[in-house]
């Protein structure tokens, strides 16, 4: 179970707003499918943190440049931009 | 063109000049142009990337040069592949207007051969969901029944397969978004092994879940595709391609003698058509001269919520990028910058995806990382031990890709019962082995029905096979696309 | 006062030096326009992903090594999760709870050993810059590898704290896997503080304060601190866990506003990367590569060739110098006169820090060689030694170019006797007062045997001649 209070602070983390007026329902939302994980709290599990799923090991690159892509490109979809930067404005 | 082609013969008409490749493109463009309206299975229509690759191939058969596999063979890709230059939004309202500045590797491979793109297809936003209804876009339909979805979530995909509106097309499946929708609209579906195909480029819901596969109409289709994307791709750190010949050149050899196991677990709780559709299927590989194998995977009754955890969980980390800052939506008003991420995520993201991160968020939190995370980390190791020892018995598995058939719109407003769609084919994504689905039927309502056949690792060839010849033997369950409006 | 303990752990961030970022082919270049050294990967564009670069483990596995870790047999890549502008992923790639190297050590001069208990890889994030109120952001150091070297809190004076930033960059840089440019930011500290009453087992509470890139401001912030904290106990009040702000201009540690609930990094393996095996051979690979430990070096030179202790000092601080040089003198016996070569005149061309480092000359090790190997064999004086050495600078060709056959024969003894003569005849002031008992006229008389074979007489042998020519 998620308390309103939980909820919200999760929403903090995951950088999400949750309107007062939709906080109950979805609080409600939530711990039907927190419930719904909470099945595999009966089920015994005995063994050791299962690894990455395709085994592989010592996936590596080598140190050689190549060439950056031009400012334009990278600033490409950014909505505010300048002095070649990407732009937080303060306030709207 | 209004009958169904397999990829070889829509070539085979190009080489034999029975119609240009622009001429084919224009057909397909056609097509959509009237039909996309009702069923809204492309988001964007890519005419002018169509026509110039057409070009190019009219230019080779002119010049008398051979054809790559599927050069000019129109075709869809889901909405969320990199597309370079082509805007890719997977379906969410956080990255409208967003253009990559780079091509998805199995894009590039394609786009090499002269593969004619169409456009990019419907799809549940960020690929969660059955239903293809979370789409920004609103949800694709169904050609066999407009009334129902097509499945989620590479809805858009499966329905212009279906409706003859592409050759084929690239969808991804994480929890069974290929197959489920492949099954629903009665066509193929492939998920290969997690790592044959390179993800680079495909944007992320749950890493280590995510495979990128074709949708086609038949299983020969559905090998040329995954031969030609399959590479090895050096920027893909989990990706080492496929193993071993290519698929399309091991259809025909007989099936005979193989062994197909029937897990009883998958059998229970289908709806009677489907059920019945699956029985049937199970007596022609018998047939076709192969043994059934009765197995257990008890393991199965917690595959779905150890999916959910970790799947969310890695979800809510790749989404935690979105925030308006480099590309995407950017909310109007706001007074700091927290403000400003907060509301821009709460205004893009659709409710099931913000579910979903919240989920996520929480099973990684500290407190209840053990409980969840670790936990289901460790449940998905026993998963897969289960299908390692299950194979030590059978070569490939047979079952129902979902245990109904397409779903009537806005089904339920309930999560938990929309994931529970997902049964069948989940187990399949946390193993990472291959599954497919075929169309085997229809049920009481004439909607189709799919069986799902799942490999080993890097066994595609081998469910492949066992496809192409239940195909062969089982005329009437073959693909036929559904014809929509009537010519203008 | 003298009743408390201060106690000190420290986590530093060392930049490494290769070529391009730890998970993309950019260049780690410093400077340049802002995000013209950015890819799809490193600006975290939907759909990318990373690849590990192979130099990165490597630096970091050496690292471990000089520092007397355990490097593990396996470990992994982790997602560390939190949301800010710099961060175009919104996490960072980093190692959480299986690090590559653990349990080494650096011992002071005090005698204090510093238990490093760890040490990691991970990527640096972008650079903000606020201005005008508005936040600009540019992710060239976006991505840019950095091991994190994390102590125990072993630290009890503010000396040992100085001591070990210093030693740690030379270090690192000594090795070659970082400039250690810790005004660039290319080395940075978070520092933590604690107090606690002498003979107390427990740990008192700590404050930290991050991102310092100053050994000065580091060392000035934790006696602030440690006094700070030392009021609040005398008081009977508690230190507030926390992280504090070191304020340059009023010399002294401050809160900081706005109070953050402790972050939840939600940490977990990151599933685009795969596990890292390091085999007990690639370990011994990287322990050949690594050059001698440095004290071993210093002692070397000090002891066996000779070498002042600062001298050798200046040698060291430069990997390219004392490379230079070990080659250069490799079968010189004069290896002293060699190195003055290159800490005076070389030195000399080179005058900023980063000529040092750069080490561009153009007189190879070869020929330097060779020009001393000259001075060994008696073939010419260390005059002549110096004013080739500058032609050699002048103009890159090998000393050979320079010096005759005349220069190179030396003084024949039947020469050297004639010039003696030579020198009583034409200077008999400077003769009678040697005989007359001044001593040191006899310099001047040397002197003139000198000027007269252009410096090519060894200036002993000419005044043991003058002597017995005298003596007769």
């Amino acid at each position: 179970m998620v308390s309103h209070e939980e909820l919200l602070s999760l929403a903090k983390l995951a950088k999400l707003s949750i309107p007062p007026e939709k906080l109950q329902n979805l609080a409600e939302e939530m711990n039907s499918i927190i419930d719904f994980a909470d099945t595999i709290n009966s089920i015994p599990a005995d063994q050791n943190d299962f690894d990455n799923i395709n085994g592989l090991s010592n996936v590596f690159r080598e140190d050689t440049i190549q060439e950056s892509l031009p400012q334009e490109e990278i600033l490409k979809n950014a909505q505010d931009q300048d002095d070649g930067c990407f732009l937080v404005k303060k306030r709207s | 063109m209004d009958s169904y082609s397999t990829i070889r013969k829509i070539q085979e008409g190009l080489l034999h000049r029975e119609y240009s490749c622009e001429e084919l493109t224009k057909s397909y463009l056609d097509a959509i142009e009237r039909d996309n309206q009702i069923l809204n299975s492309y988001v964007t229509v890519t005419p002018q990337e169509a026509f110039s690759a057409a070009k190019r191939v009219d230019q080779k058969i002119a010049a008398g040069k051979p054809l790559s596999p599927l050069e000019g063979v129109p075709m869809t890709l889901k909405d969320n592949l990199s597309t370079n230059k082509i805007p890719t939004t997977c379906c969410s309202k956080i990255l409208s207007g967003y253009t990559p500045i780079y091509d998805a590797a199995v894009w590039e491979t394609l786009k090499a051969q002269n593969a004619i793109l169409l456009g990019k297809t419907n799809m549940d936003e960020f690929a969660m969901g059955s239903t293809c209804e979370t789409s920004c876009y609103g949800g694709a339909k169904n050609p066999h029944n407009l009334k129902r979805v097509p499945g989620g979530s590479s809805g858009g995909g499966a329905s212009a397969v279906c409706a003859n509106l592409a050759a084929y097309a690239l969808g991804s499946d994480t929890g069974g978004s290929i197959r489920q929708p492949a099954s629903f609209c009665g066509v193929v579906g492939l998920k290969p092994t997690y790592g044959a195909v390179s993800r680079y480029g495909l944007i992320a819901f749950a890493s280590s879940f995510d495979q990128i596969g074709p949708i086609a109409g038949c299983a020969e289709d559905a090998a040329l595709v995954f031969d030609a994307i399959s590479s090895y791709d050096e920027r893909d750190s989990t990706c080492s391609g496929r193993k071993g010949a290519p698929c399309a050149e091991s259809l025909n050899q007989s099936i005979k003698g193989m062994k197909i196991g029937i897990p009883k677990e998958y059998y229970e709780g289908l709806r009677p058509g489907v059920q019945k559709a699956l029985e049937d299927a199970q007596k022609t590989y018998q047939e076709l001269g192969c043994k059934l194998i009765p197995l257990a995977l008890p393991e199965l009754q917690y595959a779905l919520p150890v999916y959910y955890i970790l799947a969310c969980a890695e979800a809510s980390s790749n989404l935690g990028r979105y925030d308006g800052i480099r590309y995407g939506y950017k909310t109007e008003r706001y007074n700091d910058l927290n403000e400003m991420i907060c509301k821009t995520r709460s205004e893009g993201f659709g409710a099931e995806v913000q579910r979903r991160i919240l989920l996520g968020t929480y099973v990684l939190s500290s407190g209840y990382y053990d409980a969840y995370y670790k936990k289901a980390q460790i449940l998905r190791g026993k998963i897969v031990d289960a299908f390692q020892s299950a194979f030590q018995k059978c070569d490939i598995i047979l079952a129902p890709t979902v245990p109904v058939t397409a779903l009537p719109q806005h089904y339920s407003s309930n999560a938990v019962d929309n994931y529970r769609t997902d049964i069948c084919t989940v187990p399949v994504n946390i193993a990472g082995l291959p599954g497919i689905s075929v169309p085997c039927g229809k049920d009481e309502d004439n909607m189709p029905v799919g069986m799902q056949l799942i490999g080993k690792k890097f066994g595609e060839a081998t469910i492949l096979r066992a496809a192409h010849q239940y195909e062969k033997a089982a005329r009437d369950t073959v693909f036929c696309p559904v014809k929509m409006g009537v010519e203008k | 006062m003298s009743q408390y303990e201060l106690v000190v752990g420290l986590e530093t961030h060392v930049e490494l030096a290769t070529k391009t970022k730890i998970f993309c082919s950019c260049t780690t270049q410093f400077g340049g326009e802002p995000n013209t050294h950015c890819c799809p990967i490193c600006i975290g564009l939907p759909g990318t992903l990373p690849k590990l670069n192979q130099k990165v483990v490597e630096y970091a596995i050496m690292a471990g090594l000089s520092t007397h870790c355990e490097i593990a047999e396996e470990s992994k890549m982790d997602r560390k999760n939190y949301v800010y502008p710099d961060l175009p992923k919104a996490y960072q790639i980093s190692q959480y709870d299986q690090p590559l190297c653990k349990n080494g050590y650096l011992d002071l001069s005090d005698g204090r050993r510093i238990r490093i208990l760890r040490i990691h890889i991970e990527e640096d994030a972008g650079k903000l810059v606020h201005s005008r109120g508005n936040t600009y952001v540019d992710y060239n150091r976006g991505g840019v590898p950095l091991i994190e070297i994390v102590t125990e809190p072993d630290f009890r004076t503010v000396d040992e704290v100085r001591e070990y930033v210093e030693k740690i960059q030379s270090i690192m840089r000594y090795i070659g896997i970082s400039d250690c440019k810790m005004q660039e930011g290319s080395v940075r500290c978070d520092v933590n503080i604690s107090t606690r009453e002498k003979g107390a087992k427990n740990l008192g509470t700590r404050t930290e304060i991050k991102n310092m890139n100053s050994i000065n401001f580091i060392t000035k912030a934790v006696e602030y601190e440690f006094a700070r904290q030392i009021d609040l106990l005398e008081a009977g009040k508690e230190v507030t866990q926390e992280t504090r702000r070191y304020d340059e201009t009023n010399d002294c540690t401050e809160g900081m506003r706005g109070k953050e609930d402790a972050q939840d990094y939600r940490y977990f393996r990151d599933p685009d990367l795969v596990t890292i095996h390091v085999p007990k051979e690639k370990i011994a690979e990287l322990k050949a590569l690594l050059p001698e430990p440095e004290e071993d070096k210093f002692h070397r030179y000090t002891e066996e060739y000779q070498i002042s202790e600062a001298d050798a000092k200046n040698l060291l601080r430069y990997r390219r110098c004392w490379q230079y040089f070990d080659q250069a003198s490799e079968g010189i016996q004069n290896k002293k006169a060699l190195a003055s070569c290159i800490l005076g005149q070389i030195f000399r061309r080179l005058e900023s820090d980063s000529a040092k480092e750069a080490f561009e000359i153009n007189v190879t090790p070869k020929h330097l060689h060779e020009l001393i190997k000259l001075l060994d064999d008696g073939k010419i004086r260390m005059n002549l030694v110096k004013s080739t050495l500058e032609k050699m600078l002048d103009t890159g060709k090998p000393a050979a170019d320079f010096l005759s056959e005349k220069d190179l024969a030396g003084i024949s003894d039947e020469d050297l006797q004639r010039l003696c003569k030579e020198a009583i005849e034409k200077n008999p002031n400077a003769a009678k007062d040697y005989l007359g008992g001044k001593e040191k006229a006899i310099k001047a008389l040397v002197g003139f045997v000198m000027k007269s074979t252009h410096g090519r007489a060894d200036a002993q042998k000419a005044e043991t001649t003058l002597v017995n020519l005298f003596k007769n």
